[in-house]
Parts: C-alpha cells; structure tokens; sequence
C-alpha cells in the first residue's frame, strides 16, 4: 500500500467552490486511492463532492491532499497539479 | 469507483413544485458536474402555477434514460406522489430510480458521481448519502 501527501495553495482567486470542487472530485474519483483532503482544520473525502464543498476553502487556503493505494503517487501529483492550475 | 469514458453516464430528473427551482438545481449540478451529465427538469404545475404537472413529469422520465439509467430527485409531497404514479405507468420502459434525498445536495452528489461514469446504483447512492451531510 503506497502512501502520498502533498500540500498545494488554492490560487489567489479560486475557492473550493462549485465548479473547482467537481473538478477535484471527478478527477479524484479517477483514481483508485482513497484520498483525503484537509483544510481549515477539517478532513474530507477526496471524492465526495458535498465534503469537499463542506470545506469551506476560501483561495488562497492551503491543502493537504493526502492518498493511500497503489495509484497513490500518481493521484497526489495530478490533483495538487489541478489544483494549482484552477483559475 | 474508477471513471469509465466509453459509455453513456446516468442522467438526472429534478422535480419540483416550482419551475424556477428545478431550472436553478439543475443550473447548480451542471456548474459542479461539469457539461456531460444530462440533467432534465420537470418543474411547476400545468400553467405555470406551482405545482406538479403528470404530464410534464412523464415526458421528463421518458426522456431521461440515454442508456444508463437516471436518477429521480424530488421536492416534497406531491412531487413524489407525481413521480411514483409516472413510474408506474411507464412500468419499466426506463431505467429509473427514485431517490430518497434532499433536492439539493442530493443533486449535486448525483451529478458530480455521474459525471465519473458509474452505474445507476452509485449514482442513488451518492443521492442518498447527502441525506447524512451535515452543514455545521
């Protein structure tokens, strides 16, 4: 079981709102890793749209996306990348 | 849970008593979930009163299920009893499933699951889930 973490900053002007927040979780949702996200003090279901919403990420906000399974690596990279690419 | 591109995704049908409800849920879930889940709506009653319309709502279901079925969210009280009297009448020529969850949430939980690809069972359980999403 591989594990991976990786902090990101939600860029200046997003927040994890409506269409960034579906984005994160269909993309995480593409991986087989569970996937965990915490910001504020609080954790989410990588791939639960309504948690991750429940997050409250204003922009600007740190990240911890965090995965644990086989394509754990793989997923931690491309949802920090989409992360930090959102505008 | 892992996306498949290959084939028709599950649909959604939002009822409401309000046209102007349905139209915004479906608004909403198409920000979040992207273009390629269909979502149709069935909302008002017959002359754009508030309501349910029979009518409207079996010409919604029928049209919902491209292939993998839908998903069916409702509002409230006759909503529901709208939609199970359409159900019954199309008596399995779609692949529809009524959801037990708010209009809302449920929604958005549906069509962002939707948009991963997964089958019409996911999809429910991704509706009904929202039943448990606390706000505080």
């Amino acid at each position: 079981m591989l594990e991976s973490s990786e902090l990101v900053r939600l860029p200046g002007a997003v927040a994890l709102h409506a269409r960034p927040a579906g984005a994160f979780v269909r993309a995480a949702s593409s991986f087989a890793a569970t996937i965990e996200v915490r910001a504020n003090g609080r954790q989410a279901n990588g791939k639960s749209i309504l948690e991750i919403l429940g997050l409250g990420a204003d922009a600007g906000s740190v990240l911890t996306i965090s995965a644990s399974g086989d394509d754990a690596p793989a997923a931690v990279a491309q949802l920090a990348e989409l992360v930090a690419g959102f505008s | 849970m892992v996306a498949t591109n290959d084939r028709a995704l599950v649909g959604l049908v939002i009822v409401s008593h309000s046209a102007s409800i349905a139209d915004g849920v479906a608004e909403l879930v198409a920000q979040v979930a992207g273009p390629d889940v269909a979502i149709i709506t069935a909302g008002g009653g017959p002359d754009g009163t508030l309501g349910t319309d029979g009518d409207r709502v079996r010409a919604a279901l029928r049209r919902a299920d491209s292939g993998a079925g839908a998903v069916v969210l409702v509002d409230l009280g006759s909503a529901l009893l709208s939609v199970r009297a359409a159900l019954a009448e199309l008596d399995g020529e779609a692949n529809l499933v009524l959801a037990d969850a708010p209009l809302v949430e449920g929604a958005i939980s549906a069509g962002v699951t939707a948009a991963t690809g997964v089958p019409l069972a996911d999809v429910v359980v991704a509706a009904e889930e929202a039943r448990g999403a606390r706000k505080l």
